[in-house]
């Protein structure tokens, strides 16, 4: 609303065409779109193909998990951040135990970092798939989908021997993880699928989909989120790098032990048109794919031995009073937690500031002045999930 | 800049409007009066040594039954009992509400935390949307949820919940509605339900059979 009234002041009242009475189209797009990557309604007002405004209206998934949060115990809740954003369920886990973790501070023993920061980047990788596959697809681009859940598949089956769950694994508790590695067998699997996945399936990606000229077309140039919006918009993740702002809180804000760890932050450079567009985020992603492979196999390689949790997993935990805010990357930004302890067993306030209700605002600045497929595009390339930003 | 350092701007520049600065906690924050918030954050925001460009975190908080003495005694929130009918209390809430900000800064890489307390009753904090335009969405979701007025605020609507929605679901004296335009809340058939399983059709129609029954 509030940037889009500007374009259309007196609008109406111009005389547009001759003896013809014009008006703008309100179009409702979703919530029942393919293009929408789940139940989100953008309210358009439209000029032929031009929008004029655009009002996201989301809430048709809120389930209002922050009210459950003050009505169950620390552990019982980890189960609820599985289904925020059911494609990387894992780094909702790390979010919130790095917050409870914050006020309890337990002693999390190096395995169990260790096993943290391996699922959490599989789940990562799995949930960066998700995003290539499915803006093809928004692309008109049908293949790349298959090959990109073929592999995805396979992080699943990883992620189901060591946490016994396909979708939602519920794998973290404070104080370290639920189920040490299965066998020695686990660890050679992971580290020859993304010997697999380094060597030839990304190459599979870059040939089918991110150098095809017809995707080029489709995506450089277009929905071009400039660094200042996206700061100010508090845009975060590959949004955010795809603007050309060397930020990731892995390295810039360390939780859990990353700082161990060598890795690049890849950030858009505007090599097929200019900085921050479309294409540019969706290479971002493809490049932390590179990124998270390197980081498991050093987590892997240097994998201690030892136990892999600080507190038995039938205790109850009481967390100290106090109030701490902490945030920590996910695969589409920045997951924030604001926990409120009042000493007991449930948290008294817990607050969570998803990075894809972060993004998605910015649609109502960038959308303006697009073309409605142009905004297909642009929303794909955000990569949101609604079970985040609706909580 | 150490966060001491960044109070003690803040509160040359303020004046009466800083209450207090919070240093021995898990994370030390300063208390501002409502009515001096958005100047606050505009001042942060744009003095060059704190350039706070970018709001991480707006919460909207019920302070009400919260233990102050960290024994874990806060008052329970209300659910359904075991019949499924909405738990009642005759306690009257009367805790204020809080809105707390998260900042912090790309250039100068340090946090902030602002907290604003204000009683029941006025529940109405200024706005800081023309600041940072991503709190226009965190402030209608602080007023849809937990029912804190922000005024100047663009475009103040409910942003997750019905426009028609009644209460703020995250107040500690939210009782859960029984049932929400016409359907059950809890799942449980009730007597009303005005989706009643259908009786089979006497007359031996055709399974899956569609359109008007003949008479």
């Amino acid at each position: 609303m509030a940037t889009g009234d500007k374009n259309l002041t007196g609008w109406a009242d111009q005389d547009h065409v001759p003896g013809i009475k014009s008006e703008l189209l309100e179009l409702n797009m979703g919530p029942q779109h393919p293009a929408t990557h789940g139940v989100l309604r953008l309210l358009l007002k439209t000029d032929g193909e031009i929008v004029y405004q655009v009002t996201p209206v989301i809430g048709y998934l809120h389930r209002c998990a922050e009210k459950i949060a003050e009505g169950v115990n620390y552990k019982q809740w980890v189960v609820y951040t599985d289904r925020f954003d059911y494609l990387a369920p894992v780094c909702c886990n790390h979010a919130y135990v790095t917050a409870v973790e914050k006020l309890l501070k337990p002693e999390v023993p190096e395995r169990a970092e260790h096993l943290r920061i391996v699922t959490a980047e599989l789940s990562r990788i799995a949930s960066h798939l998700i995003a290539l596959a499915t803006f093809g697809l928004d692309m008109g681009a049908w293949t790349p989908l298959l090959y990109c859940f073929r592999e995805r598949e396979e992080i699943l089956n990883l992620l189901e021997r060591i946490a016994g769950g396909r979708m939602l694994y519920n794998y973290f508790v404070p104080g370290g993880v639920r189920y040490d590695v299965p066998d020695e067998q686990w660890i050679k699997d992971v580290l020859s699928f993304i010997t697999m996945l380094e060597t030839k399936k990304i190459k599979d990606y870059n040939d089918l989909l991110s150098y095809n000229k017809i995707f080029i077309e489709r995506t450089a140039d277009v929905g071009v989120i400039d660094a200042e919006t996206a700061k100010a918009y508090a845009c975060t993740g590959p949004v955010l790098r795809g603007s050309g702002v060397k930020f990731d809180c892995r390295r810039d804000d360390p939780y859990s032990v990353y700082h161990k760890f060598d890795f690049e932050i890849p950030v858009g450079m505007g090599e097929m048109g200019t900085v921050g567009d479309c294409w540019d985020r969706y290479m971002v992603r493809v490049r932390e794919i590179e990124q998270s492979c390197r980081i498991i196999r050093q987590a892997l390689d240097t994998l201690p031995e030892g136990p892999y949790q600080a507190i038995p997993l039938n205790k109850m935990v009481k967390v100290p009073a106090g109030a701490a805010y902490s945030r920590t990357e996910s695969a589409k930004g920045e997951i924030g937690h604001y926990i409120i302890s009042d000493g007991g067993q449930i948290a008294f306030r817990n607050k969570v500031r998803s990075p894809s209700f972060c993004n998605l605002q910015v649609v109502e600045k960038v959308g303006v002045g697009q073309m409605v497929s142009d905004l297909v595009a642009l929303v794909g390339s955000l990569d949101i999930v609604l079970g985040e930003i609706d909580r | 800049m150490e966060q001491k350092a960044i109070y003690e701007l803040l509160a040359a520049k303020l004046g009466e409007g800083a209450l207090a600065w919070h240093e021995d906690e898990v994370e030390p924050w300063a208390e501002i009066a409502p009515a001096a918030i958005a100047d606050a954050c505009a001042f942060l925001r744009e003095d060059r040594n704190t350039d706070f460009n970018q709001l991480m975190c707006l919460s909207g908080i019920d302070w009400d039954g919260y233990d102050e003495a960290g024994k874990g005694k806060s008052v329970a929130i209300l659910g359904y009992d075991e019949l499924g009918k909405p738990e009642v209390s005759e306690r009257i809430a009367d805790g204020d509400l809080g809105v707390a900000y998260h900042l912090y800064s790309h250039a100068q890489r340090h946090k902030f935390t602002l907290r604003v307390r204000v009683p029941r009753a006025v529940a109405e904090v200024p706005s800081v949307a023309h600041v940072w335009p991503t709190a226009a969405w965190h402030e209608r979701e602080a007023w849809d949820l937990v029912g804190i007025r922000f005024t100047g605020h663009p475009d103040l609507r409910r942003m997750l919940l019905d426009e028609a929605w009644e209460g703020h679901p995250l107040r500690k004296d939210y009782m859960m509605p029984a049932k929400w335009a016409g359907v059950p809340m809890d799942g449980r058939p009730y007597a009303d339900n005005p989706f009643p399983t259908p009786e089979p059709p006497a007359g031996g129609d055709q399974p899956g059979a569609t359109g008007p029954a003949e008479a």
